[in-house]
């Protein structure tokens, strides 16, 4: 056997190609994502910073950080942190109750037409809910539902709706067919087969929508600015009360943008890939 | 129109683990098939890749044309390869596909249609196809394309990865002979991947078995018929496979089935240099011949297999209990439960050492 | 291989599928309507009030009941250059947003398609902006990142020349489209990078061994392989975009002016700034009307880019 392992032939010019390709492509890539991850260095950083070293010029990297600004927040987001939660689980539990029994008959046992179903609720995603606001307004007010939580849930479970059938429909869809014939064959009935063949297998898929749900009912701005006042007001709002028109408090914003993250981040964090699913529609497994 | 070498090329995946493939050394000549053939894991493949200069080499090197190619890229090796799930480009036609690599060498397109359509004539694939994307054709059509692909470029060596595992039965035998057919015509240096042996047999000039990374025999298919250099070999080449018993040696020879069959004195001399007192005796079925109760090794008949031509038969044998497989006419083979007697001759008897396989005084 | 003599009939080949009954019909669709209903209710309720207040004269502050008025409002929403301009607005800032996302996207998914060292931690990285809740990082964008005075981005440029811009005064559009993308570059990257892993390793192998370089691979069998996935993140985030609000509101308010004011900031500064009820039904309404039209295009392509799914 020839002594000189296969490393040591290798000419030089190639292996210089070799190792800068790969180590470049690393520098890369770290650089971009660094750029990129900035403002959230900066977020987090200027966070833990007295209001004094947040407003310098240049830019302050070094200074006593400080729990201050986070206290702040934390002594003043209750009310708002409160009804986040409450719209937030409220809707997303609603959504799935109703999204559950859509979506198994979009799939496992289609209607007629499922087709057209499926592209109903899709459409009334497209439609910008944006554009009814007023009147949307002026009913809430007839309702008494004007900055009620209710109203909130009301609507965020009619936007996460679609998004959840989708989601939900294209779990149903990987059931293998083999199992749902054998539960038929075993006499399981439309209920057993739902409680016992499908759930079991669709549960991580129900925990991924659940958590696109709570990622956009979380997030949502519009229609809680323009129906609720202190009420019902929501974690978004209050970031948005946290710049006021005299003066700036860059620090304290910085502490509640990043309490506000916190949760969507370590949910996004943990689950990237049902992200993507949720996202897509399903469309991207 | 090369050659190609291995020379004590070696793989090796993860530290510890056995390398993929072992310092293998083969030496395919200019205008031949050769057959890489093995149970899955053997390395074949990875030696294959190898070759193609999809897998790094661990150890030693690789010859094309006498020149070393271990560290040229694929695409300067002027090679051709067919891969396994044929690997057709998704997002163009067949002609396209084809063409591909000759639109990157970059041939005029004239040059290449007209070489693509000689192509297909060559592979009786209809000039309609051309335009199709693979995803409209059939499996046996797909894997026309592929040939079709290497062919266009007219390479020093074509590679071929199990191209007709994924074939039914009845296409597969036909299109192994329109492979065998076309690589003679083209007399190009064919390096041919496989698991089934019957592919092997029918279509190498030489085959090169190989085992857990390391090659067994390299033999015209005759001669790894009739002269395997150890068990593993023998029990792999033919179909139904050999009988392989482990027996007790006697004076004269081995003993089986309340029968003592000779061995030459090489034989014997090599099995007690070696201290054994016990061999591998191996017997192909068609070396059984039934013997109407006058033969000398004695068993039941537990099953029969009608193949039309030929039955097999399954015996169990008297002693031992062992089951073994003897071909017989196909006419009116003993039913099941019947005592039969078989008679062999000694010359197409094979020995084997027990512990490492080796074929004894081969 | 054995062989079981049965003595039984066979059974009748094929029964001819007989139309579900009435019942089992009802059946079948009964899971379905409390969802459908619910939908149907909540949201298209709200449509046929705004059509109903489209054509009304209801002011919110003052005390005169709505009456109907005709066709004015809608006369005033296209006559009006305010809402051509949002309508543009909203055009460009989608448009700009979702092919510079796009683009990036791309890049970045090519970037982390390739094994290096801490692959993991610049994914986590580069999706992290897409988890800030809007709000949040339109807020941050507009103070310490952009503040003239104090901002990071101004500190960052100053080699390069610039000086204390201020950028939600001078470049509002481009600031607000900068932090539309910075959100939903994520998305996309991870969109592409899907299709990227998905693409076969024997194709690619094949175009090496067929003499191949990068970059042939890429245009030839990447790109047309990433088009399904491409159009997929197009649509998908052309839908969100169009309707961003938080970055707007957050950041400039749709000033200077109206320089960053897009439909949907558009209709809330017609509830909430002039209390016109039935102007902003009529340009709700104008907005679905045009929604509807791009949206059965974008639903035809939704229902070809899903047949990659159903395959």
């Amino acid at each position: 056997m020839t002594a000189v392992p296969v490393r040591d032939r290798e000419p030089a010019a190639l292996r210089l190609r070799r190792m800068t390709g790969q180590v470049g492509w690393g520098v890369l890539a770290w650089v971009v994502g660094i750029a990129f991850f900035l403002p959230v260095l900066w977020m987090v950083l200027t966070a833990f910073k007295p209001e004094s070293a947040a407003q310098t010029w240049p830019p302050k990297f070094v200074f006593t950080p400080t729990l201050a600004q986070f206290r702040l927040v934390f002594s003043g987001w209750g009310p708002y942190v409160t009804h986040s939660l409450i719209a937030t689980t409220v809707s997303t539990v609603l959504v799935l109750a109703l999204a559950v029994p859509a979506a198994y008959a979009l799939s496992v046992h289609p209607v007629p037409r499922w087709r057209d179903g499926l592209f109903f609720f899709i459409s009334t995603k497209m439609l910008p809910i944006v554009a009814a606001i007023g009147p949307l307004y002026v009913l809430a007010l007839h309702a008494h539902l004007l900055d009620s939580i209710w109203v909130l849930i009301i609507l965020y479970t009619a936007m996460n709706l679609p998004l959840a059938i989708w989601m939900i429909r294209s779990f149903m869809l990987e059931v293998p067919k083999e199992m749902l014939e054998a539960a038929e064959l075993d006499g399981a009935g439309r209920v057993r087969e739902m409680t016992e063949v499908i759930m079991p297998v669709i549960s991580p898929g129900l925990v991924s929508t659940a958590l696109i749900c709570v990622i956009f009912a979380w997030n949502e701005l519009f229609l809680a600015l323009n129906l609720t006042v202190t009420n019902a007001a929501t974690l978004p709002m209050f970031l948005i009360s946290s710049v006021p028109q005299e003066g700036l408090y860059l620090a304290h914003l910085s502490a509640a943008a990043t309490v506000a993250s916190i949760p969507v981040i370590l949910v996004g964090w943990i689950a990237q890939r049902s992200l993507v699913r949720g996202l897509s529609m399903g469309a991207i497994k | 129109m090369a050659g190609v070498k291995f020379v004590s090329a070696s793989r090796v995946y993860a530290k510890d683990a056995p390398p993929a493939v072992d310092a293998l050394d083969l030496d395919v000549k200019d205008g031949e098939f050769m057959v890489l053939v093995g149970p899955s894991g053997s390395g074949k493949t990875t030696a294959l890749r190898m070759l193609a200069g999809l897998e790094p080499l661990d150890g030693g090197r690789v010859e094309i044309g006498e020149k070393d190619v271990t560290f040229v890229p694929p695409k300067d090796r002027d090679i051709a390869m067919v891969f396994q799930n044929y690997a057709l480009y998704p997002s163009k036609t067949v002609a396209e596909n084809m063409g591909f690599a000759l639109k990157m060498q970059g041939v005029h397109k004239d040059e290449r249609a007209r070489r693509v359509r000689e192509a297909a004539r060559l592979l009786d694939l209809d000039e309609k196809l051309l335009d199709r994307k693979p995803k409209a054709l059939s499996g046996g059509q797909r894997q026309r394309v592929a040939m079709g692909r290497a062919i266009v470029r007219e390479p020093r060596v074509f590679l071929m990865d199990e191209p007709l595992s994924n074939l039914d039965a009845k296409l597969r035998v036909q299109t192994r002979s329109q492979i065998a057919e076309l690589q003679r015509r083209l007399g190009i240096t064919t390096v041919y991947v496989t698991h089934d042996q019957v592919e092997a047999m029918t279509m190498g000039h030489r085959v090169a078995v190989l085992a857990g990374g390391h090659l067994q025999q390299c033999d015209t298919p005759r001669q790894l018929y009739d002269n395997p250099v150890n068990q593993f070999v023998a029990g792999f080449i033919g179909s139904p496979s050999m009988n392989l018993q482990t027996v007790p040696l006697t004076e004269s020879g081995a003993r089986i089935a309340g029968t003592v069959i000779p061995l030459p004195t090489a034989v014997r001399t090599a099995a007690s240099q070696a201290g054994l007192r016990e061999i591998v005796l191996g017997i192909r079925p068609e070396h059984l011949h039934l013997a109407d109760g006058r033969g000398d090794l004695a068993g039941d008949v537990m099953l029969v297999e009608e193949l039309g031509a030929d039955a097999l038969l399954h015996v169990r044998l008297a002693e031992s209990g062992n089951l073994i497989v003897a071909r017989t006419e196909g006419r009116k083979p003993p039913p099941p439960g019947q005592q039969v007697t078989f008679r062999v001759q000694p010359d197409d008897v094979f020995a084997f050492h027990p512990e490492t396989g080796a074929r004894l005084a081969g | 291989m054995t062989v079981i003599e049965d003595l039984a009939p066979p059974p009748t080949a094929e029964v001819r599928p007989r139309r579900a009954s009435r019942r089992e019909r009802w059946q079948l669709r009964l899971p379905l309507l409390p969802a459908l209903v619910y939908t149907i209710v909540v949201t298209q309720i709200p449509f046929l009030v705004t059509l109903w207040y489209s054509f009304q004269s209801y002011f919110w502050n003052t005390p005169a009941p709505a009456h109907f008025n005709g066709l004015s409002n809608y006369k005033t929403v296209f006559t009006n250059p305010a809402f051509r301009g949002a309508l543009v607005r909203s055009v460009v800032m989608t448009a700009t947003a979702v092919i510079v996302a796009m683009v990036l996207g791309v890049f970045f998914a090519v970037l982390l398609d390739r094994k290096f060292l801490g692959r993991s931690i610049v994914r986590t990285l580069i999706i992290t902006p897409f988890l800030i809740m809007p709000v949040a990082a339109a807020l941050v964008w507009a103070g310490p990142m952009l503040d003239p005075n104090f901002g990071l981005v101004n500190w960052l440029l100053q080699p390069f020349g610039v000086h204390h811009v201020a950028w939600l005064s001078t470049h509002a559009l481009g600031s607000v489209i900068l932090v539309m993308i910075w959100q939903w570059t994520p998305f996309m990257t991870l969109i592409v990078l899907a299709g990227l892993q998905s693409q076969p390793a024997d194709t690619l192998e094949a175009a090496k061994v067929d003499g191949a370089g990068a970059w042939a691979t890429f245009g030839e069998l990447t790109l047309p392989h990433l088009r399904p996935y491409i159009e997929l993140g197009v649509l998908l985030g052309s839908i969100y975009l169009v309707n961003v609000f938080d970055a707007v509101k957050a950041m400039t308010q749709g000033g200077p002016g109206t320089a960053t004011t897009n439909l949907p900031y558009y209709l809330y500064q017609q509830v909430n700034n002039a209390f016109d009820i039935g102007g902003a039904a009529a340009t709700g309404v104008v907005t679905v009307i045009l929604t509807i039209i791009v949206a059965t295009f974008a639903l035809r392509m939704f229902a070809r880019v899903f047949q990659f799914e159903e395959a």
